[in-house]
């Protein structure tokens, strides 16, 4: 955990000099890219799709309250009970006191960012019951004592050989370089934690307002076994991750999988209401679902409710230039990427230097083009940044910057002006049309990757042009 | 509780009356219903359905009718060495002579119920098999994924804890496309889709994880293996 302390420059830093790092991270998120643009392209109507992803996001945010007041009294007409937790300290509360009362001494857990986002974990071992991530990536950071890298792919920044050693020291296992030998190792480990487990604690990528249902995504199988083979099963959902319907349900499983890692569905969707019923031979006996607050009904009344439709797909993270060069740990919240800058100031404000983040964006645009639900993530980092300049949050050269920017976007003159400014600097200074060495602080940008130079023609030059011509 | 049910519920509120409008907006762009099918349509769905199973690394085996489904599922369970299975109730499965065929391939299917029972010793007893069978309610042709509507005689772990994985399915049950399968369920179950049972499982291929330096890898958690048995006739 020392990442947590570092601070941001620090972690961006080390993150910049680790070369194993670097190609762990140019080797997913390149791959999830490819694979995430060949199954857009396969479609017949990509932009239908995420358009009506959009629109039914948008509606669940817009009758938010009807939804989880539907969902909520489904889910006890099916059996199931129910926690509104307010905040991540009640969420916490809830589950230990069950876990407590049931007599509970071990649980499985598959993967759920907002059961990281409120650091349950560390609140039932303390409670001194042992808790086993068992997502493959999740397990072996476990075993590492790290944080998720990456929402999609945990462990992305680890080397085979780092995941041997660790099933060496944990597991008693020979040492391996062979992939399908150490993932059999694991299933061998784990599949005896789920056997003997007291509780399964899942999160739901989708609660299903009208069937009283949420709903489980994943590709190993890990969260099926969590959800059915424990005597108790509790889902963890923040109130925002729902939909109206089943149909509505329908396009989204379809924009999460071809988003997240370019699959047409994910190997495994789990769409679970309510316990067992009598007539049924296996499935939990006990169903709990906490739906988490946290700060997010705050956020659905400002300017960054379009945050709360984010789906938690990876897509920006992957294509991000930022994220590329320094991966999640050094965002050092539980989110990373473009989403992760946006969404640690307002859902972990009292992170140190939370307020950093939104300054780790070139602001390329590429993320609200990547994004299923097109969020307009650049638009968003920008204001927060407005935000820390105004609570004197920022840092100091950042102050400086968007002073800077206010001036130079009011002042049509001032800005092109200044791109051609940077053109001639360009000319001067940048050899082969690109910098080699940027001032502090980004110089550590530089360091391992160029600063593309200021083209010798501004945008706007080229475009007086255009229209020029247009004209004639 | 149900304080805090009221406080979350009027901070949402509160919230909405600034931002309900746009959202609403935003939410009536675009029908909300997903499309029957998102790819361009095929004539010959079982063609279709093997061919996108098998980009996923599952085996489909066509047969042209019952014979020879249990043919071929008695050669699984022989090359397996199966001395036990878990399995749906033979009748959901829908493939008549399993009985017979269990008999004379000395299989036993062991008793799947782990409900209101010593549930941690059951799945002691149900682990080491090495082979489960399961019927589906739908196939869908252009993800080559099964759905499967669990309930009474049709038990969630006949398709998750062996690591091979017999699923039969009809050529009838067939559609082209997520959607057309989502109006199917909600034609038969109605507005309650959970009112006899807890779950429904979107199956798309075996067990997989690429957690260690992207590596694809099969049979992480569930079935390694998964097979599925389309009758033709
Ligand atoms: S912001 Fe968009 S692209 Fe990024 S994780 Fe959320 S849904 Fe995916």
């Amino acid at each position: 955990m020392t990442t947590q302390t570092l601070s941001f420059y620090n972690r961006v830093d080390d993150a910049l000099r680790d070369g194993s790092l670097r190609t762990a991270l140019d080797r997913a998120t390149s791959r999830f890219i490819g694979n995430r643009a060949a199954a857009l392209a396969a479609l017949a109507g990509p932009d239908a799709l995420r358009d009506q992803a959009r629109a039914i996001r948008a509606y669940a945010l817009a009758h938010l309250d009807e939804l989880l007041n539907q969902l909520s009294d489904n889910v006890e007409a099916h059996g199931g009970r129910v926690c509104w937790a307010e905040d991540g300290a009640a969420a916490r509360r809830y589950i230990t006191d069950l876990a407590r009362e049931r007599g509970v001494k071990s649980i499985v857990k598959s993967k759920s960012m907002a059961s990281e986002e409120i650091h349950l974990n560390t609140a039932l071992e303390q409670a001194g019951i042992e808790v086993i991530e068992t997502d493959l990536g999740e397990y072996i950071i476990q075993l590492a004592n790290e944080t998720p890298s990456h929402i999609i792919a945990p462990a992305i920044h680890k080397t085979r050989e780092q995941v041997s050693a660790l099933f060496t020291q944990h597991l008693g296992e020979p040492p391996t370089d062979d992939v399908p030998a150490m993932t059999r190792a694991a299933r061998r480990a784990l599949r005896q934690r789920f056997l003997r487990a007291d509780m399964g604690i899942s999160g739901v990528n989708f609660g299903v307002a009208d069937s009283g249902a949420v709903t489980v995504v994943e590709n190993e199988g890990n969260a099926r076994l969590a959800t059915t083979v424990p005597r108790i099963h509790v889902a963890i959902m923040g109130i925002e991750r729902i939909v109206r319907s089943f149909e509505d349900l329908g396009v989204m499983l379809q924009v999460l999988a071809r988003s997240a890692t370019g699959q047409k569905l994910s190997v495994y969707t789990s769409i679970i209401s309510g316990p067992a019923r009598p007539n049924e031979s296996d499935g939990p006996e006990e169903f709990h679902l906490v739906l988490l607050d946290n700060g997010r009904s705050q956020i659905l009344g400002g300017k960054y409710a379009e945050t709360l439709m984010c789906i938690r797909c990876g897509a920006c993270l992957n294509i991000c230039p930022v994220y590329q060069a320094i991966g999640g740990h050094a965002y050092g919240g539980v989110y990373s990427g473009p989403i992760g800058a946006v969404l640690t100031p307002l859902l972990q404000p009292d992170l140190p230097e939370q307020h950093t983040l939104p300054f780790a964006s070139s602001l390329c645009g590429a993320c609200q083009e990547a994004c299923p639900v097109r969020i307009a993530i650049p638009d968003l980092l920008l204001r927060l940044r407005a935000d820390a300049v105004q609570q004197g949050k920022a840092p100091p050269i950042e102050r400086l910057a968007m002073e800077g920017y206010r001036v130079l976007m009011t002042n049509p003159a001032l800005y092109r002006a200044s791109g051609k400014l940077g053109g001639i600097a360009s000319r001067m200074f940048g050899r082969k049309r690109r910098f080699r060495q940027m001032p502090p602080p980004l110089h550590l940008w530089t360091r391992k990757r160029d600063f593309p130079a200021f083209p010798a023609e501004t945008f706007t030059e080229r475009w007086e042009k255009r229209r020029k011509s247009d004209e004639r | 509780m149900n304080a805090s049910r009221e406080r979350m519920l009027a901070n949402i509120r509160a919230s909405l009356n600034t931002t309900r409008a746009t959202l609403d907006v935003e939410a009536t762009r675009m029908p909300h219903t997903a499309p029957p099918f998102v790819h361009r349509p095929e004539d010959d769905l079982v063609a279709q359905f093997a061919a996108e199973f098998a980009k996923l690394e599952g085996q489909t085996h066509r047969c042209a009718d019952e014979a020879s489904a249990l043919g071929v599922i008695a050669d699984i369970l022989r090359a397996h060495h199966a001395p036990s299975v878990i399995a749906w109730e033979h009748d959901k499965i829908g493939l008549p002579g399993l009985d017979e065929l269990f008999a004379e391939c000395g299989v036993v299917a062991l008793d799947p119920h782990i409900v209101a029972t010593d549930r941690k010793e059951r799945l002691q007893m149900l682990e080491p098999a090495p082979v489960c069978i399961s019927g589906a309610d739908v196939g869908i042709a252009e993800s080559g994924s099964l759905l499967i509507a669990h309930g009474d005689g049709k038990p969630r772990i006949a398709s998750l804890l062996a690591p091979i994985h017999i699923a039969v399915l009809r050529a009838s049950q067939l559609v082209r496309g997520l959607g057309e399968a989502i109006a199917q369920v909600r034609q038969e179950r109605g507005a309650d889709l959970f009112a006899d049972a807890s779950n429904i499982t979107l199956i798309t291929g075996p067990s997989r994880t690429a957690d260690i330096e992207m590596t694809l890898t099969l049979g992480i958690h569930g079935p390694r293996e998964m097979h599925v048995v389309l009758i033709e006739k």
